[in-house]
Parts: structure tokens; C-alpha cells; sequence
């Protein structure tokens, strides 16, 4: 069995996040989902800074646009900017399906822009998908170096 | 405006004594003299300032501000039409009578052209009260037109910037109503699919009707911030082949129209100037619901167009249920239904955002129709842009 990947949701809707386990549960990746709910947070966690000293860094960013603090453009654009973190893919997930959003989002090197469906089957779908298609066709950066 | 509102007022300005400013543009005393008399016999009360010179003129105009101003037309070093060019560049409105000697047609053509109310003969001057009072009525019409356009103005802006904040608060409201409403949406579904068969009877009835009632909201919520974002900017106009478009609103509809059975027939269809996706969004929204509200036989659709005047007239015939003349207003505002949810489904919200889009363009939306002989919807729009706006309509 291959190893379970790690994905970082990174969104304040605890309700999104536990939908989101939900799709995820049961799943033949066995992913790993941790979670935090703003980009400060999730800078620390992707740093390894203060509390995250031991965190693991994810494969997969699951990234909300509409975040306390530092905003989810701030969290791509700093991930971007640095020479590690930049090769982590990037999922866009929001419900923003505003052009200027995802113009600005591509423009700043999200690897994809998914807009979360409002109902629960297609939800899941979505979920699942973007699960299936890193793992299962993508070929991840190497872990650790 | 009412003649004797005017009369009223002139003679509420006798009453109070209040003297006419007359400012004499004259170089000859004995004239000015001739003319304050004709006036004074008819009962004016007169003060009066005589100017000679062009800078008198303007300085005086622009002090007292008198409330007619007879000229001479030859006044030796100018002319009286120079006193009209000066009054005009300042920008003053005070009626401007001409009192000449004797004035050729051309010159006097070129007075009033410049802007004199009336021009009166030194030989005739027992017609100067009667010209300075339908002066001075003329130039008080001018100034409750004046007011009641300005008013008018004002109201339109008001109106322009409420309206704005609506379709503002509108999408605003739309937009993030959207947000909770998905949470409510996805859980009552996920609760509905874990628990179904595990509660009672009961419970599984209840978390239908709420997450039927959660769902519909949003598809409502849905169309009102697809109705909200007609007004806004972004649609660019261009010019529009109908042909085109209603033969991939036709594709994009076929199969609705395999399953009903229908048959859409257009004549020859012409080009407009409007925005690509809205005009689509007309007829797919007409089309379809000459589908869904059909008859016994299957449906028979007509799409037509003939020129209007600067626009085309479009009308979308079907052989269906028809419409009762009385809601042939009701069914183009937004929401309303005329039939239950379970007889036809939908929102109300198609016909609405039609009229919306075809009101955009300055152009008309109605229906002819009887209740049980199908019905037929018309609208307009424009067959070219203002050329000297292409491409800067909102």
C-alpha cells in the first residue's frame, strides 16, 4: 500500500473542513487532512514555526481565499515567493467565483481554482476528484528535499 | 404654464409699486425720453440707467441686473446686436427688446438670431409695452421651465443612484446569503442520507422538506444575482447576429425540445446592438417557456423579426396554454408565478430578467395572448449603436 499523503486545509468554515473529512473518509489514499483557520497559522504550520517545529509538511495545499488575518491570495503569494514552499501544489477553494479571483489566483501560481458547489453530492465530487487526480495521476515533487 | 398665473404676478408687481429696471442702451436722450414716456402712459413704473458704451453695459448688467434692456440697433460707436453677443457671453437671461429706426428684414433677423425677444420701431412705439410684457411673461416661463427641468434632473439622478444601490445591496445581499445557505444545504443532505431509515417515518419527511426548502432558496438565490448583474457593467454591447444566436440557444435547448416534441421555426433574422450573452439569454428564456408551458398538442414555435423604426421588433409565437390578458402585466416581474410549483416548476424569475435585459437596451417587452390559443411574446431592440458612443454603452 503506497504511503498516505498529507494535505493542509487551510479554511475558517469548520464546517467546510469537517465536509471535507467527510469526502475524504474512507478513501483508498488513506490522506492525511490537517487543518487550520487562518494564514498566519498557516505560514507557522508551512515554516515550521512555533508550535509546528515538528509538523509535517503537506503534498497538497487546500487553500480558502476569505481568511482572517492573512488572506488566502497572502498565504499563495508568500508560498510562491519562497524557494521550498513554491513547489507544494496549490487547490484554490472557494466559494468566490468571481473572475477577478481567479485571474488573480492563477496569476499568482495556483496550480487549480475549484469553486465549492453548494450541494453535498457535487461537494464530495470536487472533493474527491482533486484527491484522485494529485495522487493518483500527478507526479508529486519528491517528499524531503 | 397658466396665463394667469403670470398675470398674477404682474399684477402683484404693480400692486407693490415695484419699479421696472429698464436699462436703456441709447445714445439719444430725446429717444430715451419718447420711450420712458410710452411706458409711463400705460401705467409702467419705470427706473431707468442709460449706457453708451460697451463697458457700461457690461458693468451694469452685471450689477443691477435690470429686468429688460432696450436697445438701439445704430449707436453710433457700436451696435445694439454687440449688447445681445455681450449678454450672451456673461451668461445673464434678461430679455433684450431692440428699438430702432427703421430695420432691414436681414438686420433684423441677425437681432433676434442673437438672441433679442423682439425689435420695435421708433415710429411704432405704442406696441413697446405690450412687447415689454410678453418680454418679461416669456422670460418667467423660461425660468419655471427652467426650475421644473432642473427638478426633473435631480429627480432622475436620485432615482439612477437608488436604483444603483438596490441592484448593489441586491448582489451584495445575494452574494453572501450564499455562503450560510451552502452549510445548510450540505448538511441537511448529509444528515438526510446517514440518517434516512434510522429516525422515525417522521424525521426523514422533516429533513426532506428542509433540505428540499434549503435548496430551492439557493436556486432563488441563484437567479436573483443572475437578475442583479443585468445592470451591472460588464456586459459590452456589439453588434449581435439573432441568426446565430437563436440557432445555439435552439442547440443548447435540444433536448428539451426532442423530448416535447417541438418544432421552432425562424424567418430571416437580423443583427442588433447589444450584448451577445443577453440577447441569448432572451430568447433561450422565451423558447423554453414556450416548451415547458405547452398544450395538449406538441409544441409549435415561430420566431419573427420586422424593422420598427430604429429598432426590430422580435415576437416569439407558440400554440400553448396561452396567458389570461389580466396577468399580462404580473408575469414579467420578478417571482411571480401564476401556476403552482408542482404544475410547472421554476421561479418566475425567466420572463423577469428578460424584461430587464430588453429595458437595458431602451427596448420594450409584452404579450399577446389568450388564455387556451398559445401566446405570443414581442420585444424589442436597438438594430445599431449610437455611432458616436460604439462600444461606451454601459
Amino acid at each position: 500500500m503506497k504511503p498516505a499523503h498529507d494535505i493542509l486545509v487551510v479554511d475558517d468554515n469548520p464546517a467546510d473542513v469537517a465536509l471535507l473529512c467527510e469526502a475524504l473518509a474512507g478513501s483508498k489514499h488513506r490522506s492525511q487532512v490537517n487543518s487550520v483557520s487562518d494564514g498566519v497559522e498557516a505560514m507557522a504550520l508551512l515554516n515550521r514555526r512555533d508550535k509546528y517545529t515538528n509538523a509535517i509538511r503537506p503534498d497538497l495545499v487546500i487553500l480558502d481565499l476569505n481568511l482572517p488575518k492573512k488572506d488566502g491570495l497572502a498565504v499563495l503569494a508568500a508560498m510562491k515567493a519562497g524557494p521550498e514552499l513554491r513547489r507544494i501544489p496549490v487547490v484554490i477553494f472557494s466559494t468566490s467565483q468571481l473572475r477577478s479571483d481567479i485571474v488573480r489566483s492563477y496569476e499568482m501560481g495556483a496550480n487549480c481554482y475549484v469553486s465549492k458547489p453548494g450541494n453535498l453530492n457535487d461537494f464530495f465530487s470536487a472533493v474527491k476528484s482533486i484527491e484522485e487526480f494529485w495522487f493518483s495521476f500527478v507526479h508529486l515533487p519528491p517528499r524531503g528535499e | 404654464m397658466s396665463g394667469a398665473g403670470i398675470k398674477l404676478e404682474l399684477q402683484r408687481s404693480a400692486e407693490t409699486k415695484a419699479k421696472l429696471q429698464v436699462l436703456l442702451v441709447e445714445d439719444n436722450p430725446a429717444d430715451a425720453e419718447l420711450m420712458l414716456r410710452e411706458l409711463r402712459k400705460d401705467g409702467f413704473e419705470v427706473s431707468t440707467t442709460v449706457v453708451r458704451t460697451p463697458g457700461e453695459f457690461q458693468r451694469r448688467i452685471r450689477e443691477e441686473s435690470p429686468d429688460i434692456i432696450l436697445a438701439d440697433y445704430n449707436l453710433g460707436e457700436w451696435r445694439g446686436v454687440e449688447a445681445l453677443q455681450i449678454l450672451q457671453a456673461e451668461g445673464i437671461d434678461i430679455p433684450v427688446i431692440m428699438v430702432t429706426g427703421a430695420l432691414g428684414d436681414v438686420a433684423a433677423v441677425e437681432c433676434i438670431k442673437q438672441g433679442a425677444t423682439d425689435y420695435v420701431l421708433k415710429d411704432g412705439l405704442a406696441r413697446l409695452p405690450e412687447a415689454i410684457r410678453s418680454a418679461l411673461r416669456e422670460k418667467h416661463e423660461r425660468s419655471l421651465r427652467h426650475q421644473a427641468e432642473g427638478d426633473l434632473a435631480r429627480k432622475v439622478e436620485e432615482l439612477a443612484r437608488s436604483n444603483a444601490d438596490l441592484e448593489q445591496f441586491a448582489y451584495v445581499a445575494s452574494h453572501d446569503l450564499q455562503e450560510p445557505l451552502r452549510m445548510v444545504v450540505a448538511y441537511t443532505q448529509l444528515l438526510s442520507e446517514r440518517y434516512h431509515g434510522k429516525l422515525d417515518a417522521d424525521a426523514d419527511k422533516f429533513l426532506g422538506y428542509a433540505s428540499e426548502g434549503a435548496q430551492r432558496m439557493q436556486v432563488l438565490i441563484h437567479d436573483l444575482l443572475a437578475f442583479s448583474r443585468i445592470g451591472r457593467q460588464d456586459a459590452v454591447s456589439e453588434n449581435v447576429d439573432c441568426k446565430v444566436v437563436v440557432e445555439e440557444v435552439l442547440q443548447a435547448l435540444a433536448s428539451a425540445t426532442r423530448e416535447s416534441g417541438a418544432v421552432v421555426t425562424h424567418t430571416v433574422l437580423p443583427a442588433v446592438w447589444a450584448n451577445r450573452t443577453q440577447v441569448a439569454q432572451v430568447f433561450q428564456n422565451l423558447i423554453q417557456n414556450a416548451i415547458k408551458f405547452r398544450g395538449k398538442e406538441p409544441p409549435l414555435i415561430s420566431i419573427q423579426a420586422e424593422k420598427a423604426g430604429q429598432q426590430w421588433r422580435f415576437s416569439v409565437s407558440d400554440n400553448g396554454i396561452g396567458i389570461a390578458p389580466e396577468y399580462a402585466e404580473n408575469i414579467f416581474v420578478v417571482f411571480q408565478r401564476l401556476h403552482a410549483r408542482g404544475e410547472y416548476p421554476g421561479n418566475g424569475i425567466g420572463l423577469a430578467i428578460c424584461k430587464k435585459i430588453v429595458e437595458r437596451y431602451g427596448g420594450r417587452i409584452w404579450v399577446e395572448a389568450q388564455p387556451g390559443s398559445g401566446s405570443i411574446f414581442k420585444f424589442t431592440l436597438p438594430s445599431r449603436g449610437p455611432d458616436e458612443r460604439v462600444g461606451a454603452r454601459p
